[in-house]
């Protein structure tokens, strides 16, 4: 500092001055920081309000006993409803059907929509056209989705598979009722392909072409071109695609409403909470305590899922 | 190493009428260094873009080492090429990068390792071997780019101004530290750049084109001295020759107080093609400030240190022109002075549809 300085060592104006700008500059710091935030404090508000409240609600009747019908006090029990989760057989299967479910429909509309997305990925007469029919699925609503696949699809009386099964000679099959759990996750994978291709054709098409370019150069293949190269550049469009998709594919319940109405082997455990709460249980203590699950095992499977894809992705070796 | 061959080589782009690439001959010898100069949109980059095998040919062939590969995959060409963006791997490291080509033809690991050494220690980049491109600086990924080049020992570099993202010192330095290690690999290089300085110091021949036409082929000494036409004259030289309308009477061309007697051939060629005005060319140097000559006044004066221009406005007819006059560093001529000035010697002359007018075969030019 100055002050060890004989000439300014009189005089001790030019410290004075450094700390009030200091302590100016600070002020408008704050000042600019408040600014940037301010717009966004409504929203966060209201998503506070719609959302961690009732969970912290969620939270608290977790642990109570509360049944509706027939009409009893609540009264807190801890963590009794947790425990009982773990020896009740239907939960356990609802549980397992969730991440059959999810797991599925995820991989599935992943693998789908990435070789959609490559075959988009080209300049073609019509290509906007032939993108928008293709978006189509994931705008129709999931319970007009659920009714079209049930009585036109796969309907043992008015399904169009059947119609041509029947066509080359095979009899019948009653696809729902048969298979429950794959008839949903055709579905779901129909729905949600369009929009796991939307997020991979966005990283093809920030994929520079040079480097594709240097690749062939290179003497690579098509296959090591899409291995090698597009594929880890692909890396965080696919991370994205399985985190949305697991987000929202784990609480799926209008096509089980509507395909089996929760029959067995369909049933996941967001359906099995609306059995047990308001779709006749009244039972908001257990419900309450499932759902809680359901959102600690969301994050839990968003996470690894995250952690698999990477580690699929990063092994590549030097050199 | 090969020598390459293009053969009418044409490349017509959808939706376009002229061709970007149109007719191309040229042959370059095995381990030259040539240079495709132009400005944008003269189809340099699409010239070498087809001897890469990323344009197709519409028209002609490209010959490498003998073999027609106008049909051949990029992959199976052998090839080596060194993008304007470097396109480096951006998920790789840089021993990956420079090893990728040698994977792909199956190249054993311990092998890939040991020649990716030997090319990294040849650019200094041993120590950045491990690291993504995204770390690295701009003149290091130029040198990763290389040394992805080099690495395969291919038998055509291919480089698309791969210089032009350097600052411009790094960009002077690399240029000759490029020129030094293709002559001690000796690999033939097709080097596409916009920059004439670029052009004249690394090739050992330039071609000039502009809209898709070959203008010129030559070493930079004579594409200087002796251009082919209006264009090449302009092109080439910082700052560029001074070119001038001039009327032309009995064999003589004036320039304001200035007389121009045209040698022999240039004279025999005016009257063969019934010219009235040429187009007279002489570089800076060329010219003199003295007593004699004709006269103008000083606009600019640009002060290099060693020498300095200075642009002369003449009367030119009812307009004035600018000419630009080399003297030496120490000249005391400032703005708004007059001065006299004349020519000393190596004039061009050119039709003013473009022809040099004195052309005669050059030998050894292709």
């Amino acid at each position: 500092m100055t002050d060890t300085q004989p000439d300014t060592a009189p005089d001790a104006g030019p410290d004075t001055r450094d700390e009030e700008r200091a302590e100016e500059r600070r002020h408008l710091e704050r000042r600019e920081k408040w600014i940037r935030r301010l717009p966004l404090l409504p929203a966060l508000l209201f998503t506070i309000v719609i959302t961690q409240v009732p969970f912290v609600f969620s939270l608290f009747y977790s642990l109570t006993d509360w049944k509706i019908i027939p009409p009893t006090p609540r009264t807190f029990i801890g963590f009794d409803n947790f425990t009982d989760l773990v020896d009740n057989q239907f939960f356990r299967d609802a549980a397992w059907v969730s991440v059959v479910m999810t797991a599925s429909a995820v991989l599935l509309s992943l693998i789908l929509g990435t070789g959609i997305a490559l075959l988009l990925d080209r300049k073609f007469f019509g290509q906007g056209f032939v993108r928008t029919l293709l978006i189509t699925p994931f705008l129709v609503m999931p319970v007009v989705a659920g009714l079209v696949w049930k009585n036109q699809v796969f309907s043992s009386q008015y399904g169009v598979i059947n119609w041509l099964l029947n066509l080359v000679g095979i009899d019948n099959v009653e696809f729902v009722t048969r298979y429950p759990l794959w008839s949903i996750v055709i579905v779901l994978v129909w729905e949600w392909t369009p929009f796991m291709m939307l997020i991979i054709l966005a990283g093809l098409q920030g994929q520079p072409t040079d480097v594709l370019e240097a690749a062939r150069v290179d003497g690579a293949t098509n296959r090591a071109i899409f291995f090698q190269i597009t594929l880890p550049h692909l890396k965080p469009y696919l991370e994205l695609g399985t985190l949305l998709g697991s987000i929202y594919l784990i609480q799926v319940f209008d096509q089980i409403e509507v395909i089996t109405g929760g029959g067995p082997d369909s049933s996941n455990i967001p359906f099995f909470v609306f059995q047990r709460s308001i779709g006749g249980g009244w039972d908001f203590g257990a419900a309450s305590a499932m759902s809680i699950v359901v959102v600690i095992a969301s994050i839990v499977l968003a996470n690894l899922g995250l952690r698999v894809l990477s580690g699929l992705l990063e092994g590549e070796d030097p050199a | 190493m090969a020598e390459v061959r293009y053969e009418g080589a044409t490349r017509l782009y959808e939706g376009t009428e002229e061709p970007a690439v149109n007719a191309l001959d040229l042959d370059i010898v095995d381990g030259e260094l040539l240079v495709l100069v132009g400005p944008s949109g003269s189809g340099k980059s699409t010239a070498l873009r087809m001897l890469a095998g990323l344009e197709s040919v519409d028209q002609g062939g490209v010959y490498i080492g003998g073999r027609d590969v106008t049909l051949v995959p990029p992959k199976d060409r052998d090839i080596a090429m060194v993008f304007q963006n470097y396109a480096l791997y951006p998920q790789m490291t840089v021993a990956a990068n420079m090893g990728f080509a040698l994977k792909q033809q199956g190249v054993p690991k311990e092998e890939r390792v040991r020649q990716v050494r030997e090319a990294a220690r040849i650019l200094d980049l041993e120590p950045y071997l491990d690291r993504k491109p995204k770390n690295l600086s701009g003149g290091q990924r130029q040198r990763v780019a290389m040394g992805r080049a080099i690495v395969r020992r291919p038998q055509v570099f291919l480089m698309d101004e791969p210089l032009s993202n350097l600052d411009a010192k790094l960009r002077v330095q690399t240029r000759t530290e490029l020129a030094d290690l293709q002559a001690r690999l000796g690999v033939t290089t097709v080097y596409v750049t916009h920059d004439q300085v670029e052009a004249m110091t690394m090739g050992h021949r330039v071609a000039v084109l502009k809209d898709g036409f070959l203008q010129q082929v030559a070493a930079p000494k004579e594409l200087y001295s002796r251009p082919a036409n209006l264009f090449v004259a302009g092109f080439i030289g910082s700052p560029a020759m001074n070119l001038i309308t001039v009327p032309v009477e009995d064999g003589v061309a004036s320039l304001n107080d200035l007389s121009l007697p045209l040698p022999d051939d240039v004279r025999a060629e005016v009257n063969r093609r019934g010219l009235k005005e040429i187009v007279f060319g002489v570089r800076p140097e060329h010219l003199e400030l003295g007593q004699e000559g004709t006269s103008g006044e000083v606009a600019v004066v640009e002060e290099l240190g060693s020498e300095a221009y200075v642009h002369v406005r003449i009367a030119h007819g009812a307009e004035t022109e600018l000419i630009v006059v080399r003297v030496g560093g120490e000249t005391s001529v400032t703005r708004g002075d007059f001065v006299n000035f004349g020519v000393t010697g190596a004039n061009h002359y050119f039709d003013p549809d473009g022809d040099r007018l004195d052309a005669k075969p050059v030998p050894g030019a292709g």
